[in-house]
């Protein structure tokens, strides 16, 4: 731990930030010590985001100060706070995908030789000697375009620190990545903390949190709920503080499997990579997906739903079989598919939520060749009604919905649809807490009401704990059933890590 | 929950940028330029924007779906030179050469549709070659001279009256109407901004996004027809030189009506108050006398600063949003 004499690096005092209508942060105060990994937990809203952008110079407190060693200071502006260390990764990716490795990690502040010349084999040989220093096994040459998620996000990393970070801020920087990938994450952040680095860190999964930071602090409405002493690095009591009451169960399973099948796949191949496939889903049973990212779960949702084209298999929902090669095939056979990635594949911004509802069965509210919009509405508000959904959601476009209310404005779409077989892709992946047993208790509900739901999930303690029984996915196969009860968190990193022969290196 | 006032619905409403830009410029002219508000000169503005206001519905039919359609002019060469020739040259029947002209219009308009939606090649570029390529086309149909005298009957289309009202006027309101419909409260309608406010959920919706995107660019066809047939019927001719320049008008009516190029947004309606901004901006300079040149440029002027006013009010409008929610 901490040497507590020691002078904090960074220090804000009472810092108070207000936006029309809401105080964003209200008299926070916060230290920040070099070579201390320092979370920064709060459900969504509480006042994080606006935090590490005053830190980073984005934005100025109303009042409060700044004080760096000991000395006050004004962060006006980004650049003014990477003069003095701090290296943001914020949630939104900041690179260019249609350039290298390399150039995305000195865009903005290439090397120059003389004039207007940028020098890129310096440019290139320093990016190597980063990524090398970081342990992150990439070619520099590569387009940023062509790598995995997790990949960018370590590209993103490098960008930040390749200045001399002495302050690295990281927002939820595991969202988008599997278990391996956040190990070699936070195996990265203790060899920067061993060298004397202060790291703030934002994440909403608390399971990595634990094992990973020496200091919490706790955001509530804008204020600080629990500071470095108080904080005992608990799960209950972190997840208490952040609610402000105490969530009962975080993973509120109902067992409602039937002996009845539902969903059964036999032979699936696609060529999406999906290799083999065959299992089974019964009425009120929750099959979980499990294995690494790019294991093939994803791929394996795309085939069920027509997305990719099917090379060989058979799909039979409630014994009937179904020829599924579009969407429309898919969705008429009752399945449906809550895609990982809610912004880009599954809202329209364009919309409020009503249309946004009614889009996968909108023939149902067509009379004559017209739209009924008087029922779409009562529709809609059936539906907010029923899962709990802001009722903001009716007439406001979903963009200004939070990520949980947005989540389940999918999910209603696919109720309103009448599917019976709902595949959910990473359907918790960043929102809050609250917002996450909120779905939990959806996906009970959806199993209360005989229909079977697929999930996946990287998040290990979330999938054993909502799944019936669990499949396992290595290179676009499932090469092991279980009951959940009986897998745990170590048989699901090692029975889907067989595939990845440097894990090994990643060990701590 | 507070029902939203009167006042704020009406504040809130997208048209109320475009009217109220449009009654300024118009009370500006008014004031400026003796003769304006004068019943005649009402009539030829109506007249002035027939043309344009129909081929923009088809314009904002394909940027709501995120595409674009460069074609219209060049379109509008080919239709009137084979009317032209089915009346003059072949002495076809009127109805039936003006149905097949509009035939004619949704053919061309599927060539376009295919391929952006089907060879997905992106429709700027597609629409760009067709725009060549249909200037082209027009200059080989009768050895590409124009045709004039057509036909009194369609004349009269175009110059003659219902009850008292200019017929162009009628077509206008009844086509905008007819869209209108289409686009909010049909199933198409409602594929076409679902699809062009996010692609890929809206496959995943289950919506044939390719046939939406074909089925656009076939109806900007149609209208790109109907477009033409009032030209012709106008100048009672055909000509290969017809409709230069009207695509990037019909564009710039949709931009001014506040319809976004990435697709998904924009109202039909915002799209005739777009056309006839440029009309009455156009028809405002020329009673002073300028000349085309500079009525060129203020056109440009208007476009930068319409789309500028949009992007520049959204944090505005955006800030008394978050107001109005956090005291609600």
């Amino acid at each position: 731990m901490t040497d507590e004499l020691q002078q904090p690096l960074w220090e804000l005092d009472n810092i108070t930030k207000v936006y029309p209508g809401v105080r964003a942060n209200d008299g926070v105060s916060i230290a920040l010590y070099p070579g201390e990994i320092h979370a920064l937990l709060g459900e969504n809203g509480s006042g994080k985001s606006t935090l590490i952008k005053i830190l980073s110079g984005v934005q100025q407190p109303d009042s409060g100060a700044i004080r760096y060693m000991g000395k006050e200071v004004k962060l006006e502006n980004p650049t003014a706070a990477r003069r003095k260390g701090v290296a943001t990764v914020f949630q939104e990716f900041s690179l260019v995908p249609t350039l290298t490795v390399a150039e995305n990690i000195f865009l903005g502040q290439p090397i120059r030789r003389g004039g207007a010349w940028l020098d890129w084999k310096r440019m290139q040989q320093q990016a190597a000697e980063i990524l090398r220093r970081l342990e992150i096994e990439l070619a520099p040459g590569r387009l940023v375009g062509e790598l995995s998620v997790a990949e960018q996000q370590l590209v993103e990393i490098a960008k930040a620190i390749h200045t001399d970070a002495k302050l690295l801020i990281l927002d939820e920087p595991t969202t988008a990545l599997g278990e391996n990938e956040i190990k070699a994450l936070h195996g990265l952040l203790r060899r920067m903390k061993k060298h004397g680095v202060a790291i703030l860190y934002i994440s909403h999964r608390l399971d990595e949190v634990v094992g990973l930071v020496d200091t919490v602090t706790i955001l509530k409405d804008g204020k600080v709920v629990s500071t470095r002493e108080q904080t005992t690095l608990d799960v209950n009591v972190i997840i208490q503080r952040m609610v402000g009451r105490e969530i009962k169960q975080h993973y509120p399973k109902q067992a409602n499997a039937t002996e009845d099948v539902l969903l059964e796949v036999h032979h699936l191949s696609s060529r999406g990579g999906v290799r083999e496939v065959s299992f089974k889903v019964r009425r009120g049973e929750v099959f979980g997906l499990g294995g690494v990212i790019g294991s093939g779960r994803t791929e394996i949702a795309r085939a069920l739903f027509g997305v990719d084209r099917l090379t060989d298999g058979e799909i039979y929902v409630d014994d009937k079989k179904y020829v599924i090669s579009s969407p429309r095939d898919a969705i008429n056979a009752g399945i449906a598919l809550v895609p990982e990635n809610r912004k880009f594949d599954g809202l329209f911004f364009n919309f409020s939520g009503a249309p946004n509802i009614s889009s996968a069965g909108l023939r149902q509210l067509v009379t004559a060749g017209m739209i009924q919009k008087r029922r779409e509405g009562i529709m809609a508000r059936h539906y907010v009604e029923d899962l709990e959904i802001s009722p903001n959601a009716i007439h406001q476009l979903v963009l200004f919905l939070s990520g949980g209310n947005q989540q389940k404005v999918v999910i209603a779409r696919w109720l309103f649809a009448n599917s019976r077989v709902l595949i959910l892709d990473e359907p918790t992946q960043g929102i809050d807490i609250a917002a996450k047993v909120a779905v939990y208790n959806l996906i009970n509900q959806l199993t209360a009401e005989g229909r079977a739901v697929v999930l996946i999930s990287s998040d290990h303690n979330e999938l054993i704990a909502m799944s019936d029984r669990i499949g396992i996915v290595r290179s676009g196969s499932i090469v092991e059933i279980r009951d959940a009860r009986d897998v745990n968190h170590s048989h699901l990193v090692q029975a889907s890590a067989g595939e990845l022969g440097k894990s090994n290196a990643q060990g701590d | 929950m507070a029902q939203r006032s009167w006042i704020s619905r009406v504040t809130q409403a997208d048209f109320v940028g475009p009217l109220a830009a449009l009654l300024a410029i118009s009370a500006f002219i008014a004031i400026t330029t003796p003769g304006f508000l004068d019943l005649q000169n009402f009539r030829n503005i109506s007249l002035q924007m027939a043309v344009l206001a129909i081929v923009a519905i088809g314009s904002t039919v394909v940027i709501l779906t995120g595409g674009i359609d460069l074609s219209p002019g060049s379109m509008i060469a080919i239709l009137t030179m084979a009317l032209a020739v089915m009346i003059k040259m072949e002495g076809w029947a009127l109805w039936l050469s003006l149905l097949l002209t509009l035939v004619l219009g949704g053919l061309l308009g599927a060539i376009n549709g295919a391929l952006v939606a089907y060879l997905r090649i992106p429709a700027f570029i597609a629409t760009l070659a067709t725009l060549s390529a249909f200037r082209g086309i027009s200059l080989t149909i009768a050895g590409g001279s124009p045709i004039f005298q057509l036909s009194e009957d369609l004349r009269q289309l175009f110059y003659g009256t219902l009850f008292g009202i200019p017929l162009p006027f009628v077509y206008v309101v009844v086509l905008y109407l007819i869209f209108y419909v289409l686009l909010d409260h049909m199933k198409l309608g409602r594929e076409i901004y679902a699809v062009g406010g996010n692609e890929s959920a809206a496959k995943l919706s289950g919506i044939n996004v390719a046939r939406v995107r074909f089925l656009a660019f076939v109806l900007a066809g149609v209208c790109t027809a109907i477009g033409a047939v009032l030209l012709a019927a106008r100048l009672n001719s055909g000509s290969p030189n017809y409709g230069d320049g009207v695509e990037l008008q019909a564009i710039a009516a949709a931009v001014v009506g506040g319809a976004s190029l990435a697709g998904g947004r924009g109202r039909i309606f915002n799209t005739l108050i777009g056309a006839l901004i440029i009309i009455v901006v156009q028809n405002g300079l020329n009673l002073n006398a300028v000349s085309t040149s500079m009525q060129n440029l203020t056109i440009g002027l208007i476009i930068v600063v319409a789309v500028g006013f949009d992007i520049w009010g959204r944090p505005i409008r955006q800030w008394f949003g978050g107001l109005r929610r956090a005291t609600a």
